[in-house]
């Protein structure tokens, strides 16, 4: 068996009546890059907050280091999640702190580390992301790119084992979206840190996956190394991956027949 | 009618939902262990938020409502000559009543929905969720010196409240209307009691600041991460923490000064 890191079980979850998806299945070995893809709105989010301890799944098991994360106390769940850095989709800098002290902040709680030592830590880690002049700034001064590679740096500063990456690529001009792509496969091997990326941005993810899954209508369409699901014969993986406007996902939300809709239907 | 039955039902149980939601949040807060490195830090700031950036409304409201509470009771007690027992009614007034109340009422409009705006938005922009995976409990860091530093500012402001008020009835009644200096100051320090009067006073606001702050910490807690969803959640902090002060005055009023 394989050295995974997290291993998710059967796991479903419903909100409410709806269904956002049923006995899943999934392994994330160590030191691997995993993406988990998929078209908005499919649960990707979900399946971050679920490994994160954020949510409990309905039923089935998620096993992070051995340690199911649906049954720890809740200080075990935050010793767990020290070992794990994320990064949010906007960045979720604290905005009444300013950049360093964003990225000193873990330091500051977890550890009685001297202060030097935290400005050398700090210091490093904003240079990793190339954001050690813009250390004074304040989140609000800073552009998308900027507060999410500075959130980057606040993720990695305890050097967790793994790191989360909610959709790193939405909204990124291609100069940013190219920086983080490279820093994330550079941290990565930098590191050895276990990494996985949410993402609905086939070219960018696919660069620097090893492995992809793709989810689409509550289950996992597509599994396994990154070649491999990019050349799959599933009508749903093939619709995401090429990009396709009409397919298994179809173009128009549930609706009445045009026709009827229009109160046309009785005249025809 | 079984439709209407439905919907009573339903929506008599989302408000016990949302009550059980906001017991736990605040019997978790309070219940967590302390921290005792940032602890006091985070307390000292929130303390400085709630009270000091308070204090100039109190203090100019105050000042304004012992003036008419003065004036208003001077018209009335001058037709019947007793004049000097200005310093009674002011007193009693407001160290039973106005202080407690209207501080409460005021802090609720500045305080509580800057407090319910500040967390709604953290929680929009992920920074509670960000907090969590940093594993630090947001109900320890956020919540609980919020809830803290309600309970301890809320007294001290209805106090601040009461001396500047009773201030502004002196320079009325006394330099303004005339009454005697010396009947004013001896029908008040004859007629309040330190433990009935101002000790039950302090204990109304502390009430009030309680759960002021817990309205208004749960509403920015429980918010629809949008922004129709924090307007109406600050709202609702003001709303509802105004009704719970009035209600809970006339509560408090009857067990603490209640006929035997």
């Amino acid at each position: 068996m394989a050295d995974n890191l997290i291993e998710i079980r059967d796991v479903s979850v419903a909100r409410g009546n709806r269904v956002l998806f049923s006995d899943v299945n999934l392994d994330i070995p160590r030191g691997s890059v995993t993406a988990i893809m998929g078209p908005s709105g499919c649960g990707k989010t979900t399946l971050l907050r679920l490994i994160g301890g954020q949510l409990r799944a309905s039923s089935g098991t998620v096993l992070v280091e051995g340690q199911d994360v649906g049954r720890i106390s809740r200080q075990d769940m935050f010793a767990l999640r020290r070992r794990m850095g994320m990064l949010f989709q906007s960045g979720a800098l604290f905005t009444d702190l300013s950049v360093y002290e964003n990225v000193a902040f873990p330091l500051r709680v977890h550890t009685s580390l001297p202060e030097s030592m935290i400005r050398d830590l700090v210091l490093m880690k904003l240079d990793a992301v190339g954001l050690r002049g813009a250390r004074e700034l304040m989140p609000s001064e800073l552009s998308g790119g900027m507060s999410r590679r500075a959130a980057l740096a606040r993720a990695i500063i305890l050097d967790p084992e793994l790191i989360i990456y909610d959709e790193p690529f939405a909204g990124q001009d291609p100069i940013s979206m190219g920086m983080l792509a490279s820093l994330i496969a550079r941290l990565n091997k930098a590191l050895g840190l276990t990494t996985i990326i949410v993402s609905h941005d086939v070219d960018e993810t696919a660069a620097i996956a090893d492995y992809i899954h793709v989810i689409a209508d509550g289950a996992i369409r597509g599994q396994g190394p990154t070649e491999q699901v990019i050349n799959s014969e599933d009508p749903r993986v093939q619709q995401f991956v090429r990009g396709l406007p009409d397919g298994p996902v179809p173009f128009h939300y549930p609706a009445e027949p045009l026709l009827a809709d229009l109160g046309l239907e009785s005249h025809a | 009618m079984i439709d209407y039955l439905q919907r009573l039902g339903a929506s008599g149980l989302a408000t016990l939902q949302t009550l059980g939601r906001a017991t736990v949040l605040w019997w978790q807060a309070m219940t967590c262990a302390p921290d005792w490195r940032n602890g006091p830090g985070l307390l000292a700031r929130q303390l400085y938020f709630v009270g000091v950036y308070s204090l100039l409304i109190i203090v100019v409201s105050g000042l304004f409502i012992g003036m008419v509470l003065s004036l208003q009771g001077y018209t009335v007690l001058v037709r019947f000559g007793a004049a000097e027992a200005l310093g009674q009614l002011v007193s009693l007034s407001l160290l039973r009543e106005l202080g407690p109340v209207v501080a409460a009422l005021l802090f609720a409009g500045r305080a509580g929905s800057a407090m319910t705006a500040e967390i709604g938005l953290m929680k929009a922009t992920e920074q509670l969720a960000a907090m969590e995976m940093i594993g630090v409990d947001p109900l320890r860091r956020v919540i609980r010196p919020r809830l803290l530093a309600g309970m301890l500012a809320m007294p001290v402001l209805a106090q601040i409240f009461n001396v500047v008020a009773i201030w502004g009835a002196v320079m009325v009644g006394v330099h303004w209307l005339g009454v005697d200096a010396g009947s004013f100051w001896s029908n008040m320090q004859n007629v309040v009691d330190f433990d009935e009067d101002v000790i039950n006073g302090v204990i109304k606001s502390f009430v009030f600041g309680a759960v002021i702050t817990w309205i208004a910490v749960h509403q920015g807690y429980d918010v629809v991460p949008t922004s129709e969803g924090i307007a109406a959640a600050t709202t609702r902090t003001v709303v509802y923490s105004s009704l719970a002060v009035l209600a809970l005055d006339f509560l408090l009023t009857a067990v603490m000064f209640g006929v035997d």
